[in-house]
Parts: C-alpha cells; structure tokens; sequence
C-alpha cells in the first residue's frame, strides 16, 4: 500500500508511462534492445530523483518485452532477442490472417505473466533479501559460478565454446584496477581501460550494433502486413488452447527469471519446448499453434520481472540488463544488496507498485498503437538501421562523455558479429563479464578468511551445493553423449 | 556446431590466453592466503588455453561442418568503416557534422540511395537527434567546429 503512495504520484505516473512506452517502441524497433535503450536514456535521468528514475527504467526493460513481441509477430524479425521464440508460430499466425488473435494474446499473456510475477516479487524479494544476509564470502561465489554454469549450459550452442566465452568474460572483466592492490591491469595506459571495459559499451556492442551488422548483410524480406488487423481479441478457443501455456510460462518464467544468469531468452526457449512437449499436436508448432505463442509471451514478461528479484533482494544482477540497473543504482548513490529494502522501502515498494501499473498501461497501450507500431516498422529498414547505430553511438558517447567507451562498443560490435557468425554465445562471456569483479572480489575474501583454503567453498553446506550443480550441470552431457561439444541437442 | 574456421578461432584464443597468462604472472599471483592481481585472470587464461586447444583439436579430428555464409561483407565493411568515422571525427568536427556525414555516407554509399536523399534524410536526422539528446535529455554531445 505505501508503495502505492509512492508510486502514484503524478511525476511517477509520468515516469512509469515514459518508460513503458519508450520501451514498447524499443522493443518494436529491430535492432535496439533494452540494454542499448536503457543507456541512452540513462544520463537524462541524472537529472530527476533516483526513484523516479527506476520506475521509468525499469517500465522500459519489460515495455521491450511486449514491444518484441509485436514484430515477431507481424515481421518475423524479432524486436528483441527474448521475442525470438514468438517469430516461431506468432509470424506463421500472422500469416494465415491471425495476426490479431496473436497479438492480442501476446499483449493479455504478458499482462497477466507480469502480474503474477509481480506477486511474486513482492513476496519473495524480501524473504530472498532476509536469507541472502546470512551468506558468506564462498556462497556468493559458488552462486555465481552457479549462475555462469547455468547460462553456459543453457547456450543454444555448444557447451564448449561457452565456457570459452566465460572465460574470456572473467579475462575481460579483470581489465582495470585491481580494487584490493590498486595495480592497473590489462591496460597499457589507455586512460579509458582504468575504469573498466563497461558493461553498457560491450553490451551496446554485443547485443545491439553486432545485430544490426548482421542484418545489414541479409536481404531482409519485411512483409508487414497490409491485411487490416481486424479483431484483437482472441476467439473462446483460443483462450482455452492458451491458458494453460499461458499459467505454465508464468511459473517457469518467473522462477528461471529469479536465477542470477538466466535472463529472458533461456526461459522463452525452455517454454517453447515444454509447451511443444506437451502438446497433442508437436509436429505443429512452426506452423501457428497458439500455444507456441501464449506460453514464450507470457514467460519472457514473468522472467523480465524475475529478474528484479536477485537484482533488489541480493544485489546480484540477473542478466546484463539487470547490470546496468544496478549500475544505475550506484550512479544515484544507493548501495545494492540486502539491505536496500531495509534502507530503501520506499524504492523497493514505489517500483513494485509501479511495475503494476505498468502492466496495466501496457495492456491498454498495446492494443491501440498496434496500427503506429505498424507504420514504424513500414519505415524501410535502410533507414532505421543507421539511426539505430546513431543512437547507440550517442548513447556509448553520454555514459562519460568519452569517446572512448564509443570505441569499446564498436569493438566489440565487430567482436559481436564474428561471434554469431562462428557460433560463438555472447550471453556467457557477458555474465562474467558483470559477476566477474563480484566474483574475483568474494574468492579473495573467501581465501583470506579460510587462510588459502579452498577447502571453505566445500565444507560449507550451501556452497558446495552450488558448486556440485555447476560441475553435474556442466559435465552430464559429456558423460550422456558426445554432443559436449557438438552442441547437438 | 564445429567448422573448419574453430581449427583457427581456438589457434587465435589458445595463443591470446598464453599472452593473458604470462601478463597475469607479470602481476603476480600472489599466495592462496592472498591471491595477487593476476591470479583470477591467470586460471581463466588457463581455462580458456585449455579449451581452445581442445576445439583445435575436435576442429581437426572431427568432420567440420560449413562454415558461416558471408554475403554483403562487403557493406557491412563499410558500415563498420562508418562507425569508426564517426568515432575518429566526433570530438574533431563535433555531433552534428559527424552525425550528418555519418548518415549521408551510409544511405549513399552502403545503400545507394541518391544525393537528395541521403543528404536530406541526414540533414534531418543530425538535428533531430541533436534537438532530442542535447538540448531536451541534455546529454552534452561535443560541440567541435560549432564551439563558440
């Protein structure tokens, strides 16, 4: 209730609908993602209070979630990598004149999906946070290691190659100063390597400029439909065949979304599958089974809730996104982990508040602007790509003002595009790049209060529960099959 | 997925973690009790060698597999070559110069649009993103030439 009173304020109202409509935009717009949109805006909410600021932030990280579902939908390009998963059937809908079946079960899926995580959000941050303040040094370590063994397992492609990438994220992430000896690492006296290599840049580079260069090199064939989109709603049999998909993705979505590494897409693709399992028609789905649809759609909006989770109760961010809040958090001066609810309740509970409102605010402005979201996209792709570039260029450029970080994401833009070309998954070599100082961070202080002893991360019960599901999670396939390396699913 | 590129890939990143080990001991590990600055990046090095040497390996023993398709490198070349432009002139010239070059060029000569339109849609572009980001999300883009 008091984080009602905070979030119902006329400048948090204003907040939370610019967020949520930016991030709708951001999520229809192919090639800019949450992560590209969030540190554009970020150096213009310097100016406003860190609350409102979060609220607006946070509208805009699951705004994207139901604006990449409206150009699976309609283009089969996905507006975002979580809205991957809808291209499978929402496009093969779209294509049989279902266009607005999908979309509207896409818009009430997520709405109902945020809702229900949002309940679960605000009674498990809490509880998470009370619990977390009795972990150690080794529990946070093994619980990222846990984290990063997760997400590398769950890369779609080969379990090798991805712990390469996480081991390369660990080697990125130690570019800098080392915070305990105060020795610069890695650097070679380029001034803009003291601080870091940056999440956002890499990210900006990883996730948004590599995806454009790739679809620069792709004859993209945008047929966006000229069918009216007649009806929104979705017939009595649709909602009979989604409802479930729909309750079952919630559930897995926001659970997944609440273990630091996943992210948003890893659960998307899990509910696809499971729905796929379940289904008394499997061979269908590809072909515009709703329940390849309801399930994804209603996942990725829990997960994306989820993943605050970690990120307020613990301090630990989810996926990169959850980083950059993070960061932002600190930008405002405000300490994450456990003890933010406890200092902070009115951030907590105000966000809370505002992710509910949120929600409604999608649902309601989804379905009008569907038919402006339809013209944005009508815009040829030649022309949106270099404002896109240009906007991630301006957004790199505003973190510091510095051109160098401008330089870091275009390095790594290309670094990007090769990876996806060779198969190489950005999501591990970004979750350790973020947990990367964490981690290094909680191993020191871990050795140093067992005096050099390993032994600590094992003889304490829950880490060496974390660490036994890292090494089962990791070498399984290898003792199942020869796909280890393959990546042959 | 293996192709016959991972046989090079895993060469690059075997040879890239034997640097980041051997500049990790420059740093010192330091002892168990307390590890020194290059003691993370060393066994993630080690790792990394590791499992490079490994893909290496299954690239040469296994049957690779084709390798990725590469059509329009070429304009993507460009739009790559665009974005370091940009960088390289951005404090130089300042945003709107930049910007506006930024966009004629690859409307130009990546996608080969005509004269009036490149520079028309660039002219609007620079100053539109300069009116939203520098003046109303006040994100103090360079001024360059334009300093007065």
């Amino acid at each position: 209730m008091y984080g009602f009173a905070v979030a119902l304020t006329w400048k948090n109202l204003a907040f939370a609908f610019a967020g949520v409509l930016l991030g709708t935009l951001v999520g229809v717009l192919p090639g800019i993602g949450p992560a590209a949109a969030i540190s554009l805006l970020l150096p213009s909410t310097f100016h406003a209070d860190p609350i409102a600021s979060m609220i607006m932030l946070c509208g805009l990280y699951y705004g994207t979630m139901y604006g990449g579902s409206t150009t699976s939908i309609l283009v089969n390009i996905p507006g975002e990598a979580a809205s991957i998963v809808t291209c499978f059937d929402g496009y093969q809908m779209a294509r049989r004149g279902r266009a607005g079946p999908a979309l509207g079960i896409a818009a009430f899926g997520s709405f109902i999906a945020g809702t229900i995580a949002v309940v679960g959000l605000m009674f498990l941050a809490p509880t998470l946070a009370s619990f977390a303040l009795k972990f150690g040094s080794p529990e946070y370590f093994s619980l990222m290691v846990m984290s990063m063994a997760l997400v590398t397992y769950l890369s779609q492609r080969s379990i090798l190659k991805g712990i390469m990438m996480a081991a390369l994220g660990l080697v990125l992430s130690a570019v800098g100063l080392d915070p305990v000896t105060a020795k610069l690492r890695f650097t070679y006296d380029v001034l803009v390597l003291r601080d870091g290599l940056g999440i956002v840049p890499v990210v900006m580079g990883l996730f948004g400029v590599s995806e454009v260069l790739l679809n620069v090199g792709v004859r993209i064939d945008r047929e966006v439909f000229k069918t009216k989109i007649k009806s929104l709603f979705p017939t009595r049999r649709d909602w009979k065949d989604s409802s479930m998909p729909i309750v079952r993705g919630s559930f897995l979505g926001f659970f997944l979304g609440i273990i630091p590494g996943i992210g948003t897409i890893i659960p998307t693709f899990m509910s696809y599958g499971l729905e796929k399992r379940l289904s008394k028609h499997p061979e269908q789905f590809g072909t515009g089974r709703i329940e390849g649809l309801a399930g994804p759609e209603a996942c990725n909006n829990s997960a994306a809730t989820g993943n605050f989770v970690p990120m307020l109760s613990l301090g630990i961010p989810a996926n990169a996104i959850t980083a950059i809040l993070l960061g932002a958090l600190t930008i405002y001066g405000l300490q994450p982990g456990p003890l933010l609810i406890r200092e902070h309740p009115d951030l907590f509970w105000g966000v809370i508040a505002s992710m509910y409102i949120g929600n409604a605010m999608l649902l309601v402005l989804n379905l009008p602007l569907i038919p402006l979201w339809v013209q944005i996209l009508r815009v040829p792709y030649m022309i949106l790509y270099p404002l896109i570039l240009l906007f991630c260029l301006i957004g790199a450029y505003s973190l510091n003002n510095n051109v160098g970080d401008v330089i870091i994401m275009g390095i790594f833009g290309v670094v990007g595009f090769l990876m996806k070309k060779f198969q190489f998954e950005p999501a591990p070599l970004v979750l350790a790049l973020v947990l990367g100082p964490m981690l290094e961070e909680n191993l020191r202080q871990s050795l140093l209060i067992s005096g050099g002893s390993f032994a600590t991360f094992l003889t304490r019960p829950l880490s060496a529960f974390f660490l036994i599901v890292s090494l089962a999670i990791l070498f399984l396939p290898l003792f199942r099959s020869r796909s280890f390396a393959r990546g042959e699913r | 997925m293996m192709s016959k590129t991972d046989r090079w890939i895993g060469l690059f990143f075997a040879l890239f973690s034997t640097y980041v080990c051997a500049e990790s001991l420059r740093l010192g590990l330091g002892t168990f009790y307390r590890p020194g600055p290059g003691f993370m990046p060393f066994y993630a090095g080690i790792v990394l060698g590791v499992l490079s040497l490994a893909l290496v390996s299954l690239g040469f023993f296994r049957n690779p597999e084709e390798g990725a398709s590469w059509e329009c490198w070429g304009r993507i070349l460009l739009v790559v070559l665009a974005l370091f432009g940009f960088m390289l002139l951005l404090e130089r010239l300042g945003f709107l110069p930049s910007a506006f070059l930024f966009i004629c060029f690859v409307l130009k000569v990546v996608e080969r649009r005509g004269w009036g339109f490149s520079v028309g849609v660039a002219l609007l572009v620079a100053v539109a993103s300069y009116v939203v980001f520098d003046l109303l999300l006040k994100a103090q883009l360079p001024a360059g030439l334009l300093e007065r």
